[in-house]
């Protein structure tokens, strides 16, 4: 066997077709689950009532399972639950019309959730008490030290970790082409396949998710140096 | 004007503070000194709420609260009566030093953005740190980043500010700006209620010093009696070994 070098190039225009669903694949679900993080980390850190298990339990399920399982689970369960449902009430939905790939954004936000929850909440721990009292001292509510004083250090100290989690679900994003959801990977695979040329194929593909992966990292790097330039002693 | 009565605090079982009563007048200030454990930053964070104290009466102003059944909303209230300047100063990092000044001002008590700019200028040129206004705190020495733990204070114009030991963190030749500016706004007539084991800064700017040892005010006066004719043999032992022998000698001598 030998490898077609000219023909990664042919492959990698063909694939980067697929990078927008990559994108949407990676940022929707960071971003839905930025909130659910948010809240289940300050449910857990307030220790609120009833919530407080079940953010718990949440949290240890979504990081305690692999995410093709959720994905698995969310593609054939859905709708499922939905056609029983459907058909007890004469709803008349279809579930085969749902587009597949909402299922896939739905696993992937409840498990970037759950990884953000833990991002934010050590974040949040990592900022002195001190501060949070000196807060209160001046007079602030809990809602006002902890919105004003407290989460902006520690969504800026988080930086790092974001980082790592983006190029995480960046990458975990191809599981999607299990469920025929036509991404990077999924692009790759039919390329290779149609072509017979298997190698060159996917190292297109590992070129484009290396690619997006130094510039997600490059801009981390200078949003970080510029959001926390306050802890660096000197003059401004 | 501050009354506290019978003010209780146990953690885990051990009671550090014993029903504590102290009243303080309008414009006085108050050092409390007492060797460490002895519960004197207990008894300021019972002050202000940031510990809820297990019984007794707090009343700051013309605020009045039962510790047994206070609310959320009344323990508000009587936190904004007061402000707190810490050991560590704990200035708010991601703000710069004016940011720092203003953010009580329109976070909790509403000013207006332009007059609460205004009103921290002013404090913090009184500080001495009108030069370092946009600084961030990392940038700024201890002795600095006091002053504007102090200015932060100030400027929220509060019934009573509550030092909690405000030099001890700080390199030697740098607790002197601090303790000047201290003794500056002492002056001033405002009400205050210093944690010190800076003996001579305590008898020079106190009305009234405090002595607490094991939770309980052992002994109350003057500078003149705590330091120079202490009753209790407690209060004694502790000044003797604060000071070495001979820093404080007796009255009688020092009158000759
Ligand atoms: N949050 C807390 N939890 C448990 N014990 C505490 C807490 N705060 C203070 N203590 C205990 O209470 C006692 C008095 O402490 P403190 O008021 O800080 O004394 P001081 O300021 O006079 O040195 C100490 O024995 C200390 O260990
Ligand atoms: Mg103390």
């Amino acid at each position: 066997m030998t490898i077609d070098i000219p023909f990664i190039w042919t492959a990698f225009k063909e694939i980067i077709k697929s990078l927008p669903i990559t994108l949407i694949l990676t940022l929707v679900p960071l971003a839905i689950g930025f909130l659910i993080g948010l809240t289940v980390a300050l449910v857990r850190i307030y220790k609120t009532r009833f919530l407080y298990q079940a953010a718990n339990g949440y949290v240890s399920f979504f990081r305690g399972t692999p995410i093709i399982m959720h994905i698995m689970v969310i593609y054939y369960g859905i709708p499922l639950l939905i056609d029983q449902v459907s058909s007890k009430f004469d709803l008349n939905i279809q579930t085969n019309k749902i587009p597949i790939i909402l299922f896939v954004l739905i696993a992937l936000s409840l498990a970037a959730g759950a990884y953000l929850s833990e991002i934010i909440r050590s974040g949040i721990i990592s900022v002195s008490t001190g501060q949070l009292e000196a807060a209160y001292s001046v007079g602030m509510t809990k809602y006002q030290a902890m919105f004003r004083i407290v989460l902006p250090q520690a969504l800026a100290l988080s930086i790092p970790n974001f980082t790592n989690l983006f190029v995480g679900f960046l990458h975990t994003s191809s599981i999607a082409f299990l469920v025929s959801e036509k991404e990077l990977t999924g692009a790759a695979n039919i390329v290779a396949s149609t072509n017979l040329k298997f190698l060159e194929a996917f190292i297109a593909a590992g070129i484009v998710y290396w690619g997006l992966t130094i510039m997600v990292e490059g801009i981390s790097f200078l949003l970080e140096k510029k959001v926390t330039s306050y802890s660096r002693g000197g003059v401004s | 004007m501050i009354n506290l009565k019978g003010i209780k605090k146990s953690f885990n079982k051990s009671e550090v503070l014993k029903g504590i009563n102290l009243k303080i007048e309008k414009g006085e200030v108050v050092t409390i000194l007492g060797p460490s454990g002895s519960g004197k930053t207990t008894l300021l964070r019972c002050l202000n709420f940031l510990e809820k104290p297990d019984g007794g009466m707090v009343q700051i102003g013309n605020i009045k609260v039962d510790t047994e059944k206070a609310t959320k909303k009344e323990m508000l209230t009587i936190r904004k009566q007061s402000a707190m300047v810490f050991q560590h100063y704990n200035l708010f990092a991601h703000k710069t030093v004016l940011q720092n000044v203003m953010e009580g001002l329109i976070v909790a008590k509403r000013v207006k953005k332009k007059d609460a700019r205004y009103r921290s200028e002013l404090v913090l040129e009184k500080v001495g740190l009108k030069d370092k206004l946009h600084h961030y705190p990392s940038q700024l020495s201890g002795g600095q980043q006091q002053r504007v733990g102090i200015a932060r204070a100030l400027a929220l114009n509060p019934e009573v500010i509550l030092f909690d030991e405000p030099t001890s963190a700080l390199d030697p030749e740098l607790v002197g700006e601090v303790l000047s500016v201290i003794k500056t706004i002492a002056k001033e007539g405002i009400t205050m209620v210093v944690v010190t084991h800076e003996m001579s800064f305590a008898r020079e700017v106190s009305d009234r010093v405090l002595f607490m040892d094991g939770g309980v005010i052992v002994e109350e006066g003057t500078p003149l009696e705590i330091f120079h004719a202490p009753k209790e043999e407690r209060t004694r032992r502790f000044l003797q070994r604060i000071s070495g022998d001979s820093f404080f000698p007796p009255l009688k001598e020092r009158v000759n």
